[in-house]
């Protein structure tokens, strides 16, 4: 599957000691009573959307940076992606 | 991707709890208050604030600046406050840029400023939290002292704007000789409309040193009495005294964050670990935030406890506020102690079930201090 996904400028992210937060600041961009936390690779997932890079090759970077087979980073990637497009922080491009 | 705010409420308590702990130890000031103004449209009797004229408010620049300097620094909690934040012609601007940066943004204001347009924004851009002071259930009240004519209409009329915003409203107030009697008043009306309501009896002196404030305190024994005629602060405080914990061994004068995680910023740009603390102090007209932050933390974690500390060891540590920002306010002196709070821990160790007050510590006894209350 390749698709590519840009970032609502509606969600700022936030990278405090090593932890990843994602802060929506407007009302109804996405759901706004929360704030997320994320993992190491959904922070390394959510800096490396762009606009430009294809999930094909995110993933290809997620698989080598982390300890993780192809198939979990697989797995990975498509479970964040869903809720961060679920909850308004990115769309297709 | 974990979503920590604000369904469940634990979610959320438990990823604070978590960051802060990640972050103790190293020194990243995650929680942070910016005072936009000392100024205010009402002259509360209580108000520890002074405005002083020959000095600069930050530009609108500078403070932009600061919030780029404060985020990149790993600052997510911050509150906005004042004297009277609303009072500044550019507190929307700065409010916006502040939420661009992605900070969890409490406002602390009086609502008698907010205006529809002002609300317009916060709507499409809230703020994690707004806390109103009412000062008192009645006009008569909240007017003596507040000491402005309508000013109680102003305060309902801003707090209903808020509500019908839907927004994120905490009531509390500062509870004195003046409106003690109207504190569970306040509370019912409050919560009556499903809002959070608190109350403090800890008045202290202005920032300037001067003990007006204190014309209106009240003694430790209402105050002790009035947190006793509450159920959620009486449950609160027998809860703390079913598991009182020791002091700490460490030696070291500050046990909070201030200086550690937290830090404040005034009006004219001087950083500092709290409101409280005024005697470390960096001008940030003059240095990066880095740069100040570096070294008001090694400032602060040197800081013993005196030989002769009041509080070294005593065992009421855990239901005492007593720290070296009241030191500091009540007595100019950081190491010397509050002999009010030492008065309403006592206190309240032995209403709330601490066991009798001991005297280790150097602590004043029961007897002194009820034959001062007899006075
Ligand atoms: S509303 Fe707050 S800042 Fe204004 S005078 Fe009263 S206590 Fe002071
Ligand atoms: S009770 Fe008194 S001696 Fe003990 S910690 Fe509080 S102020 Fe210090
Ligand atoms: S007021 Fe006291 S306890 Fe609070 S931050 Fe300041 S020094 Fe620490």
């Amino acid at each position: 599957m390749t698709k590519v996904y840009s970032k609502s400028p509606d969600v700022v992210f936030r990278k405090i000691a090593d932890e990843f937060v994602l802060v929506p600041i407007r009302k109804n961009a996405a759901d706004l009573e929360s704030i997320y936390a994320l993992n190491e690779v959904g922070g390394r997932i959510w800096e490396l959307i762009d606009g430009h890079r294809t999930t094909v090759e995110i993933h290809k970077t997620i698989a080598d940076e982390f300890d993780v087979t192809p198939d979990e980073a697989e797995e990975d990637l498509q479970n964040f992606v869903k809720s961060l497009a679920e909850t308004g922080s990115i769309k297709e491009s | 991707m974990e979503r920590v705010h604000s369904v469940p409420q634990e979610t959320y308590t438990a990823f604070s709890n978590s960051i802060h702990s990640k972050v103790l130890e190293k020194n990243i000031p995650i929680d942070g208050t910016i005072e936009l103004t000392q100024r205010c449209n009402l002259k509360c009797v209580q108000c520890y604030c002074c405005h002083d004229p020959s000095k600069r408010e930050l530009s609108y620049d500078e403070i932009c600046r600061i919030l780029d300097e404060i985020a990149e620094a790993g600052c997510l909690w911050l509150l906005i406050t004042g004297g009277e934040p609303l009072l500044r012609p550019d507190f929307l601007d700065i409010y916006m840029y502040a939420k661009k940066k992605g900070f969890l943004i409490t406002l602390f204001t009086n609502a008698t400023l907010v205006t529809p347009e002002i609300l317009d924004h916060l709507s499409k851009y809230p703020p994690f939290s707004i806390e109103v002071s009412v000062y008192g259930a009645t006009k008569e009240i909240y007017e003596k002292i507040t000491g402005v004519t309508g000013s109680f209409e102003s305060c309902m009329a801003g707090i209903k704007l808020i509500l019908d915003r839907k927004l994120p409203l905490k009531l509390k107030t500062m509870a004195m000789a003046l409106n003690h009697h109207e504190v569970s008043q306040m509370k019912e009306w409050s919560e009556g409309m499903g809002i959070e309501f608190r109350f403090d009896a800890m008045l202290h002196p202005k920032l300037t040193g001067l003990k007006d404030p204190w014309d209106v305190r009240l003694s430790p024994e209402d105050a002790v009495a009035l947190d006793g005629s509450d159920q959620k602060k009486l449950d609160a405080w027998r809860e703390v005294c079913k598991h009182p914990w020791e002091p700490s061994q460490n030696g070291r004068l500050f046990t909070c964050g201030a200086g550690k995680n937290s830090f404040h910023i005034d009006p004219y740009g001087y950083l500092r670990p709290c409101d409280m603390m005024r005697t470390f102090s960096y001008d940030l007209r003059k240095h990066s935030f880095r740069e100040a932050w570096v070294e008001m933390c090694s400032a602060v974690s040197v800081e013993k406890a005196p030989g002769d500390y009041k509080c070294r060891g005593c065992k009421m540590t855990f239901i005492c506020n007593q720290c070296p920002g009241w030191g500091f306010l009540e007595n100019g002196d950081i190491y010397s102690i509050s002999e009010n709070m030492c008065d309403v821990a006592q206190l309240r160790a032995r209403k709330f079930g601490a066991g009798s007050g001991n005297t280790k510590g150097g602590m004043s006894n029961e007897e002194e201090i009820l034959s001062k209350a007899q006075r």
